[in-house]
């Protein structure tokens, strides 16, 4: 069976406009996926001696977010850049050795499907760092040379400071720890 | 038949579970920070061994049976780590890198300056770190010190919690500067306070005609606690006649405001500072 000329020009027509959406769309569709695989939800109901605030819980949750796509991107990639920004001190100087030892090694580290329980423990009256507590779970996979070499589902459980920045929350420790 | 394929079926599992045993690897179940470790693997032949931990991601060849060796420097930083050898196939174990004592103490302390005498004024908090820049999370007890001049005004020892110890208080009674000290062991961090005087209190002006006007000025402007106010402390003069008013603000020099208002009929000076009034002032209309 033939299609009608006219019903393959339709055709053309669409595959072409499609492909015109996908290439101006394309970039800021693959940027909204990276970012929604990382789902956080905070409870800062037990945060003191200062309360949070309800803006500064909605910018916790956006940079902390932002700070975990960016390191996945970092580790995925095996590239500095991503750090600018979500990290400082302690936590970014560990990122760039990690990344360093990266590029040296051939290894790469995926996190994928991320969920992040955060629950703030300690928010310093002044209002200057906060302290939270991470029950991330995330499938972790190690490359070598682009092989899968290790694929795990993991739970985690991270000691978080963050401190404000001219604007946004940044990343200046970032430790796993044992489950308690 | 029936007995060979028993056999193969045997030998079998036997090879099975010797090729799973044939790289064991048997990792610490927790390690303090710089600390070396060895770990024993099972098997023969060579293999590869990866570790990738917070600030490492290394790989190396290793012959299975014998020991691998992590140098401290490999573990200087707390988390999770993970090691795997792999030959034919891979094997894991994790292990987490704890913090070692207390090496150093970040101290925040807010404000830099403070009136005196104001509740909750000050505060502070403290972290511990190890000397790898590792928050150490094991409970340990800071006492904070707060000292005007020679004098103690407070110490309060407090537990850390998750690595955390803080304070918060009154500034004390004087004006100058407040040592704030917090001590763990023979760790501790200094910071200072400028306590400065608070609003003034009982304000008093004094003046006299002038050829062009009236000429006011304050007493030695004092808080309540009879602290100097800071020189730069502005005061508001004002002067009301019978066709008007008119407004002078003027910064404490040495402890003192003055003013010179131009105003040739009777005139009544008022002062205040902040929300704090003074008294009033009546000049007669010049002669």
């Amino acid at each position: 069976m033939r299609f009608p000329a006219k019903f393959a020009s339709y055709f053309r027509s669409g595959v072409r406009l499609l492909g015109i959406f996908v290439l101006l769309f394309g970039p800021a569709l693959s940027s909204y996926g990276a970012d929604s695989t990382v789902q956080v939800q905070l409870d800062a109901k037990k945060a003191s001696p200062r309360a949070v605030e309800s803006l500064t819980e909605r910018g916790i949750l956006r940079d902390y977010r932002f700070a975990w796509t960016s390191m996945a991107q970092a580790l995925e990639l095996s590239t500095l850049d991503p750090l600018e920004g979500p990290f400082a001190g302690q936590a970014k100087q560990l990122l760039r050795d990690m990344i360093v030892s990266q590029q040296r090694s051939g290894l790469s580290r995926q996190y994928v499907n991320q969920t992040h329980r955060l629950e703030a423990v300690f928010y310093a009256p002044e209002g200057d760092v906060m302290e939270l507590h991470d029950t991330a779970e995330y499938e972790l996979r190690i490359s070598d040379g682009g092989k899968i070499i290790h694929d795990e589902r993991v739970v985690m459980h991270f000691v978080v400071l963050m401190t404000p920045a001219a604007d946004r929350w940044v990343i200046r420790q970032l430790q796993a720890v044992p489950e308690s | 038949m029936r007995r060979l394929s028993l056999i193969c079926a045997a030998l079998c599992l036997v090879a099975c579970s010797l090729a799973g045993m044939a790289q064991d690897l048997r990792v610490p179940a927790s390690v303090t920070a710089g600390d070396g470790v060895t770990i024993p693997t099972t098997g023969s032949g060579k293999a590869t061994f990866y570790l990738l931990g917070p600030g490492i991601s290394r790989k190396g060849d290793v012959s299975l049976g014998e020991e691998i060796h992590l140098q401290a420097k490999d573990l200087r930083n707390a988390g999770d780590y993970l090691a795997l050898v792999c030959s034919d196939s891979c094997h894991s174990g994790t292990f987490y890198v704890t913090a070692a004592k207390p090496a150093s103490l970040t101290f925040l302390v807010h404000p830099s300056r403070v009136p005196v005498a104001q509740d909750d004024a000050v505060s502070g908090v403290t972290f511990t770190f190890d000397q790898f820049r590792n928050l150490v999370l094991t409970p340990a007890t800071v006492t904070f010190q707060l000292t005007a001049g020679d004098k103690p005004l407070v110490s309060r020892p407090a537990r850390t919690q998750n690595g955390v110890a803080w304070f918060r208080t009154a500034s004390g009674k004087s004006a100058g500067l407040l040592q704030v000290v917090a001590t763990l062991d023979d760790l501790s961090a200094r910071r200072a306070v400028q306590q400065v005087a608070s609003d003034p209190c009982n304000l008093r002006i004094t003046g006299q005609r002038i050829p062009i006007g009236i000429l006011v000025q304050t007493e030695p402007v004092h808080d309540c606690a009879g602290n100097v106010v800071s020189d730069g402390t502005i005061v508001t003069f004002s002067a009301t006649e019978a066709n008007g008013k008119s407004t002078v603000d003027a910064p404490i020099k040495q402890g003192v405001a003055r003013a010179q208002i131009e105003a040739q009929g009777a005139t009544v000076v008022s002062v205040a500072s902040g929300v704090v009034m003074g008294n009033e002032l009546h000049i007669g209309a010049k002669p």
